[in-house]
């Protein structure tokens, strides 16, 4: 058993262990689940459908980007701060491991136990408060996995590109902010892209984000049909196959300015 | 074994200004100074020694280590360890080093401290056999089985630090560095710390490499000290030898029953350095006096009561060893 795996099975374990955190979080969740959902409802009275996506379908892709933020746990970014700006990261660097790959299996860790702890509270709230979010076909949900898997991908990458940058800047902060900023709008996590201008659409068609949340959500519903979602996934593991060189090569130069705080 | 040649590394310090509109100013056109923390290094360590890398505090030991140990990149000057570079082979060379950081630890805080062993044992690929003869060997010399299954975050200083000191030994490497290994901790623990570190290098022939404030460390464990200030090596020799440089001399302190003459006070092996009412303090070198000689010369003119010899000082030898360092 590789050490990797380890790293994965023990951060399973020790986040089932922390109940009083998965609580809280799943609260802050629900709050978000309950505020969405109705924004949607209030959007949506006397209206139809928009651009083809119903009511119904809205509601369910609302739910789905409420749980797939739950779930899908990118904590590389801050644990790389956190452990650049404390020094940690000189007892990281005397163990003959890949520290990148050490941050996935921990983040991999903490999102198959968010599947079990906090989606499916999530997704029993919102079917008794609301309506099962079920996908729109068995085809849709099959596609709907490998996506989610390479949404995972990319917003990993993207942390820890971000995550990287406080081996030159201890003060990320403000940058780790801004990045979720953008990530949250930009990637139809809240709104989807379809409801904003044409011409935003067609930049966000050309960069990463939209590809991490409103892509998988998208064949969910029925947004699209499967051959575009063919497409979609193709574009997905794109910008994979991209921000993993753009990683690769900042972390090759993020170890030579190693800055260790404190003796 | 290991070397170090001409080996620099400069810091790049960012000043920050006070007040609003100097941080504005540092966040647009920040002012960088350079830190020079180690200044052109040079030395060779040997398989199996026990060496003392001592120096004052901001000296540089600890970014040397940190140099030897693959983290940080010198700025110039070149570190091998067994012919190859730590930075460039980061990898390879961990993997026969243990690594104690006093101030840090390597353990897992979520994870108990058994657990800890075992990623330990799957990061370095230790096979099941070596494993368990070392954990039964850190249990021994360390007693730290009753610990094993406590999580890291419980454990006290003085129990973290075996801990630390296990787990930078699961994997039998032929180097260990010790940075502040008895820091904080009280007087049993570091007895124990220390019989561990003999044990190793005894045993195992572990080459061990030390840094230190505690004077027993070097006195107990060092048998070569490697003393460096402002960056720079200033001493390197074995521990007899420099003491007996450093600080050659011995002291005699005499107490009397009555006021001496002043004229009778003077002894031409000896040097008085201090005379508080009864008790007189001598100076003396071992090499021109012995100390019995000194005795019967001076209580032959003086009514001596009781009297003391204290041996060259290791404490002595390193405050002289810093402070001309530092005029220098
Ligand atoms: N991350 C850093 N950034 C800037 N300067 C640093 C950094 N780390 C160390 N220095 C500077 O380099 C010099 C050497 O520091 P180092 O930590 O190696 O000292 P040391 O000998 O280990 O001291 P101590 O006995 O206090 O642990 C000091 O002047 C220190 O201020
Ligand atoms: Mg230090």
């Amino acid at each position: 058993m590789s050490a990797y795996y380890y790293f994965f099975k023990m951060r399973i374990l020790t986040t089932l262990a922390y109940r009083f955190e998965v609580f809280t979080a799943v609260a802050s969740n629900a709050v978000m689940l309950l505020a969405t959902v109705f924004l949607w409802k209030a959007a949506y009275r006397g209206i139809g459908s928009v651009q083809e996506v119903s009511q119904h379908q809205m509601i369910v892709y609302a739910i789905l980007s409420v749980v797939m933020g739950a779930v899908l746990s990118v904590n590389v970014q801050d644990d790389m701060y956190y452990r650049v700006r404390e020094g940690h990261i000189a007892t990281d660097f005397i163990k003959p491991v890949q520290l990148l790959g050490m941050f996935l299996a921990e983040d991999l860790g903490t999102t198959v136990s968010a599947l079990v702890n906090r989606a499916v509270p999530l997704i029993l709230l919102a079917s008794i408060l609301f309506t099962p979010p079920l996908p729109v076909s068995l085809t849709a949900f099959l596609l709907f996995v490998p996506s989610l898997m390479l949404s995972f991908l990319l917003l990993w990458l993207m942390g820890a590109i971000v995550g990287m940058i406080s081996f030159w800047v201890l003060e990320l902060g403000n940058l780790g902010i801004v990045k979720d900023a953008i990530v949250r709008i930009l990637s139809g996590s809240l709104i989807p892209i379809w409801f904003f201008p044409d011409w935003m659409g067609t930049v966000s068609a050309y960069l990463p984000f939209q590809y991490m949340y409103q892509t998988p959500l998208s064949i969910y519903i029925g947004k699209i049909t499967h051959s575009q979602a063919g497409t979609a996934l193709a574009i997905q593991a794109a910008w994979i196959a991209v921000l993993a060189f753009i990683a690769y090569a900042v972390w090759q130069r993020a170890k030579r300015v190693t800055l260790i705080q404190g003796g | 074994m290991i070397e170090l040649s001409n080996v620099v590394k400069e810091y790049t310090v960012i000043k920050k200004k006070s007040g609003l509109s100097g941080s504005i100013k540092s966040l647009f056109k920040p002012e960088k100074t350079i830190v020079r923390g180690v200044d052109g290094i040079s030395f060779r360590i040997e398989k199996g020694e026990m060496v003392g890398y001592l120096g004052p505090n901001g000296a540089g030991k600890s970014t040397t280590i940190k140099m030897l140990t693959g983290i940080l990149h010198p700025t110039s000057g070149t570190v091998r360890i067994g012919g190859i570079s730590p930075q460039e082979n980061r990898k390879s060379v961990v993997k026969q080093l243990g690594v104690v950081f006093g101030q840090r630890t390597q353990l897992y805080w979520d994870l108990r401290l058994g657990e800890s062993f075992e990623l330990l044992k799957r990061i370095y690929r230790i096979d099941e056999e070596t494993y368990q003869s070392n954990l039964e060997m850190m249990y021994e010399v360390l007693g730290i089985d009753q610990l094993i299954n406590t999580p890291v975050r419980q454990l006290s200083l003085g129990q973290r630090m075996k801990g630390d000191l296990a787990a930078a030994m699961l994997h039998s490497p032929s180097i260990l560095f010790l940075d502040e290994p008895t820091i904080g901790l009280d007087v049993e623990a570091k007895q124990n710390i220390r019989s561990f570190i003999r044990e190793m290098n005894a045993k195992r022939g572990t080459t061990i490499i030390l840094t230190t404030h505690d004077l027993d460390d070097v006195e107990q464990l060092c048998k070569r000290l490697i003393v460096i200030n402002h960056g720079k090596v200033v001493e390197d020799g074995p521990l007899s030898e420099l003491i007996l440089r450093m600080a050659p001399y011995r002291l005699l302190v005499l107490d009397l029953s009555e006021m001496p003459d002043p004229q009778t006070l003077h002894h031409h092996g000896a040097e008085l350095i201090k005379q508080e009412g009864l008790k007189l303090t001598y100076r003396f070198h071992k090499s021109d006096i012995s100390a019995s000689e000194l005795i019967s010369g001076l209580s032959a003119k003086l009514s001596v009561v009781d009297l003391g010899v204290k041996e060259p000082d290791i404490e002595d030898m390193i405050r002289e060893m810093y402070r001309s360092s530092s005029t220098a």
